[in-house]
């Protein structure tokens, strides 16, 4: 018996474009923890939750309601941002880990409700439909690349470009408004609260308003999700993508957000390539491995390298 | 001038020796939830759901306590106390199949060789990174990450296919039109004596006095000398043992195993600690019953998948109104 | 009392079975320098932790400037204009010297989430008196040298001086400083006390501390108040401290019990 690992999935256009779009709707996805963790200091575990309240009420606006596509992406992402608030008001007072913990139930508790209520979600059978307006708009770009002497077939391309367009502008936006003095009370609560309060800053608004951008960028990032896989389940907001989330922000340096951007592709990468490689394995094996890499990343970055690729090492030690 | 002064060094006693003012509270609440329940389901209804919340609150108790007991010796919340859990189900398994145990001694070598793990990760992992001075939010993302190879490891060894322990789910024992599983029923008597003996060694050895006094003091143990790396590593041997028994009690009464099976029931065992007051080995038996009753009593009410969700609605509920739960005290939470 | 501006009255506070404060009332009067002073235990930083917020008292009332700050959250009582440090010194050491004296500024808006987009001009002059506010503060206690350097790379001592600049950012009436001289070698700790009686000269401030220095208490406190077992015990000048029995007895030995 030979074993071959192969590799030949990696040359292929397809691939990259598809690990593309992955990677900024998990790039946008972690811009949120990044504000969150990075900045803030606040252990968001929910961020799938606030992901899926914003992609599901889009979905849901447009096939159940039938608004227009433009009206109902504000409308989720408000959605989202009232969730935010709404879990946060009690909940930022305790401590990282039981925050933690109550982010991770609420999420839990989004996942297990998207999953039991068929008539507005259609369950693990899956919501579709919303996606007419962009698939309008998404031909129309593809003629109009092809015009310009772009030739590229793949159906995703036209994703691929306005959701990388987006990521870097928000992650732009979001790293411009961290300089200013609001995003200066953002990271001292992060290293000491107490000292902020001390110094007459209303600490739980800050941490209520980091948590609603966040949100709101889970959301956004929900909207890439929903037109990639033109398709909504709940299995696709399981907290292991917040945890990827998470990876992504470690991996790229706590506090930078370009080192999202790296990240996000990294990991990106990693996980669809190996997909990919043909294994002498199972397939629910090979998924094993994946997940086991990742963990391992994880690990292994928050033991020897908790600053991250593009992290600073002295604000690590100094933090502590 | 005769008054005495107050006693000014903390008040060390376990929350349980002094009937809290919040357990008969939640107490008097859960009565009165049962009449209402009972009145609009009828008791029959609600009788059975008892019962099953006994059952859930019995492992769920189990995967409990060893979460408190590291939580109170360390302050850290082990994201990956869940696969323990699925680790020890699935020694069980090997147990018998490879070595053709019965249950009966699967049992106590799923506690073995999960207490082994456990030590294993503290030594490879847990204690360099103390050494280290590695912070909260560093040991948090570590314990995910630790999970997921857990589990992982555990699929891509076993794979996906469901197992089961051999363990008989369908007879069971009636009385009064009321039914419990037979296993079921061993499931809580086992839980119930492990859980007394567990509160006993706490209260009556010398590693349960240092475990106490390492839990509420940190600082004053370190002064009086006790060898608190030894304390630490005994907490562990006896949270992984815990949980691996729990993982196969709780294979065992729901018949399927998996590589997610402590994943899916973790966040459960959060909420019985926490309701019950993290850090507290009576809080986590207080917690999981609670948890277990609040889980089966919704299904009268509320579709049954959401039964969890409504876990987590509690758990949540107490995180906003008592963030130290029935036992816990003001200071560890908030 | 004449003029106080801070009346504390009758505060109580339970942890669990143990009375941290029992009952505790005094008056600090406004531009004078308090020492708060006690035997370990008698309950000064939780009384400290209560009036600015940090800890909720389970009794009592607690006035500012004749209006009740009781229950109100920390952030408004240091709105308020009384300012509290700390024991174990709260610098950002992640942040710059400047940047710790800049986030201190009061009433900034740009601190406001898209104020520094909504409000460009009023944001950017006040960072601008901010930035001028900081560095005179900074050079006045011999910082403005270290204006770019994270505040971890400054001594222990160094940072307490800068907890006190950043504190004065707000302008204060009152400030309360738990044990400012611990840990402190001679030199700077007396530049601390010079510092802090400038504060009341220069701008009136009125300042309560907290410190077991007996020699510092006596020579740079105009009052004392004494505290044992979460009860004020004695109130008075230095002097009549000293020689009053019952603070003499709480520092040496326990009353017996029978």
């Amino acid at each position: 018996m030979t074993t071959a690992i192969t590799f030949h999935a990696f040359a292929g256009a397809d691939f990259w474009i598809g690990v593309g779009v992955l990677a900024a709707t998990y790039g946008i996805f972690s811009l949120g923890l990044q504000l969150n963790v990075g900045t803030t200091g606040i252990t968001n575990f929910g961020q799938a939750g606030f992901m899926a309240i914003g992609a599901y009420t889009m979905g849901i606006l447009v096939v159940k309601d039938g608004w227009s596509w433009w009206w109902a992406m504000p409308a989720a992402i408000a959605a989202s941002m009232v969730a935010a608030i709404l879990v946060g008001l009690p909940s930022l007072r305790l401590r990282a880990d039981y925050f933690a913990i109550t982010t991770l139930a609420f999420s839990e508790i989004v996942r297990y409700l998207t999953d039991n209520t068929r008539s507005l979600t259609n369950g693990s059978q899956g919501l579709l439909g919303y996606s007419g307006g962009w698939v309008t708009l998404s031909v129309r770009f593809g003629g109009w690349l092809n015009d310009h002497g772009v030739h590229v077939t793949n159906f995703l391309f036209p994703l691929l470009l306005v959701s990388w367009a987006l990521l870097i502008a928000l992650a732009l936006l979001v790293a411009a408004v961290v300089r200013t003095p609001w995003g200066r009370v953002l990271r001292a609560i992060r290293e000491d609260e107490d000292a902020a309060r001390a110094l007459g800053k209303n600490t739980l608004a800050y941490k209520l308003q980091s948590l609603a951008l966040s949100a709101a960028l889970a959301a956004i990032a929900g909207f890439v999700l929903a037109l990639n896989l033109t398709l909504l389940v709940p299995d696709e907001f399981d907290p292991v993508f917040t945890i990827f989330g998470f990876v992504i922000v470690i991996l790229g340096g706590l506090g930078s957000y370009f080192g999202v951007l790296v990240g996000s592709v990294v990991l990106m990468t990693l996980l669809e390539g190996t997909r990919y490689v043909e294994l002498p394995l199972a397939a629910d094996k090979v998924a094993a491995i994946r997940f086991i890499i990742v963990g391992a990343v994880l690990i292994l970055l928050m033991a020897f390298r908790p600053q991250g690729i593009f992290g600073k090492k002295q604000e690590m030690l100094l933090g502590e | 001038m005769s008054a005495s002064p107050p006693d000014t060094t903390r008040d060390e006693r376990s929350g349980a020796e002094q009937l809290p003012v919040p357990l008969l509270l939640v107490g008097a609440a859960m009565a009165v939830a049962a009449v209402v329940l009972a009145v609009v389901e009828g008791p029959h209804d609600l009788a059975q759901a008892t019962i099953n919340g006994l059952v859930s609150g019995a492992y769920f108790a189990l995967g409990a306590a060893g979460l408190t007991l590291v939580y109170g010796v360390l302050k850290l919340v082990n994201f990956a106390h869940g696969e323990f859990l699925t680790f020890g189900a699935y020694m069980a398994i090997v147990g018998r199949s490879a070595f053709g145990f019965p249950l009966a001694l699967a049992l106590p070598f799923a506690f073995v060789t999960t207490a082994l793990l456990a030590l294993a990760i503290e030594m490879v992992m847990w204690r360099p990174m103390r050494r280290k001075g590695a912070g909260v939010m560093q040991l948090l993302l570590m314990a995910l990450g630790l999970a997921f190879v857990i589990r992982n490891v555990i699929q891509l060894i076993a794979g996906t296919d469901v197992r089961q322990l051999g363990a008989n789910v369908t007879s069971s024992v009636t009385f009064h039109g009321l039914h419990i599983g037979r296993t079921e029923l061993w499931v809580v008597i086992l839980a119930f004596a492990v859980l007394v003996a567990l509160a006993t060694m706490l209260s009556r050895t010398r590693l349960g006095m240092h475990i106490r006094a390492l839990s509420d003091n940190p600082e004053l143990a370190a002064t009086t000398g006790l060898d608190t790396d030894r304390i630490i590593v005994y907490t562990w041997v006896l949270a992984g043992g815990l949980a691996g028994l729990a993982g196969v009690v709780y294979g065992a009464s729901i018949g399927v195993i998996t590589p997610n099976l402590g994943f899916g029931i973790v966040l459960s065992i959060f909420a019985a600690v926490i309701v019950g007051g993290i850090g507290d080995p009576y809080g986590a038996l207080a917690g999981g019953i609670l948890i277990g009753l609040v889980q089966e009593w919704s299904t009268l009410v509320v579709p049954v998948n959401l039964k969890v969700a409504v876990g987590f609605g509690a758990m949540i509920l107490v995180l906003i109104l008592r963030p130290q739960g029935i036992f816990g005290h003001a200071r560890s939470a908030g | 009392m004449s003029d106080a501006i801070l009346e504390v009255e009758r505060v109580e506070k339970r942890f669990g079975g143990v009375r941290a404060v029992d009952g505790a009332s005094f008056g600090i009067e406004r531009g004078s320098i308090t020492a708060l002073i006690g035997p370990n235990g008698a309950g000064k930083s939780t009384l400290f932790d209560i009036v600015s917020g940090f800890e909720r008292a389970g009794g009592g009332a607690i006035r500012l400037d004749g209006r009740s700050i009781y229950h109100l959250p920390a952030y408004a009582i240091a709105r308020r204009g009384l300012v509290r440090t700390f024991q174990l010194t709260k610098t950002l050491n992640v942040m710059t010297v400047l940047d710790n004296m800049l986030l201190a500024a009061p009433g900034h808006p740009g601190e406001r989430l898209g104020g520094w987009l909504v409000r460009p001009f009023a944001a950017r002059r006040r960072e601008r008196e901010a930035r001028t506010h900081a560095l005179e503060l900074l050079e006045t206690f011999d910082l403005s040298g270290h204006a770019g350097e994270y505040a971890g790379t400054l001594s222990g001592g160094q940072r307490k001086l800068l907890e006190l600049a950043r504190a004065l950012m707000l302008s204060p009436r009152l400030v309360l400083l738990d044990e400012p001289l611990a840990g402190v070698n001679l030199t700077l700790g007396r530049r601390l006390l010079e510092h802090i009686e400038e504060m009341r000269t220069r701008d009136g401030t009125t300042v309560l501390f907290v410190e077991h220095d007996m020699e510092v208490v006596m020579n740079h406190s105009d009052r004392v108040i004494v505290m044992a077992q979460g009860r004020v015990i004695a109130e008075g000048s230095a002097q009549e401290v000293r020689k009053n029995e019952t603070v003499v007895e709480a520092y040496l030995g326990k009353v017996v019990v029978g």
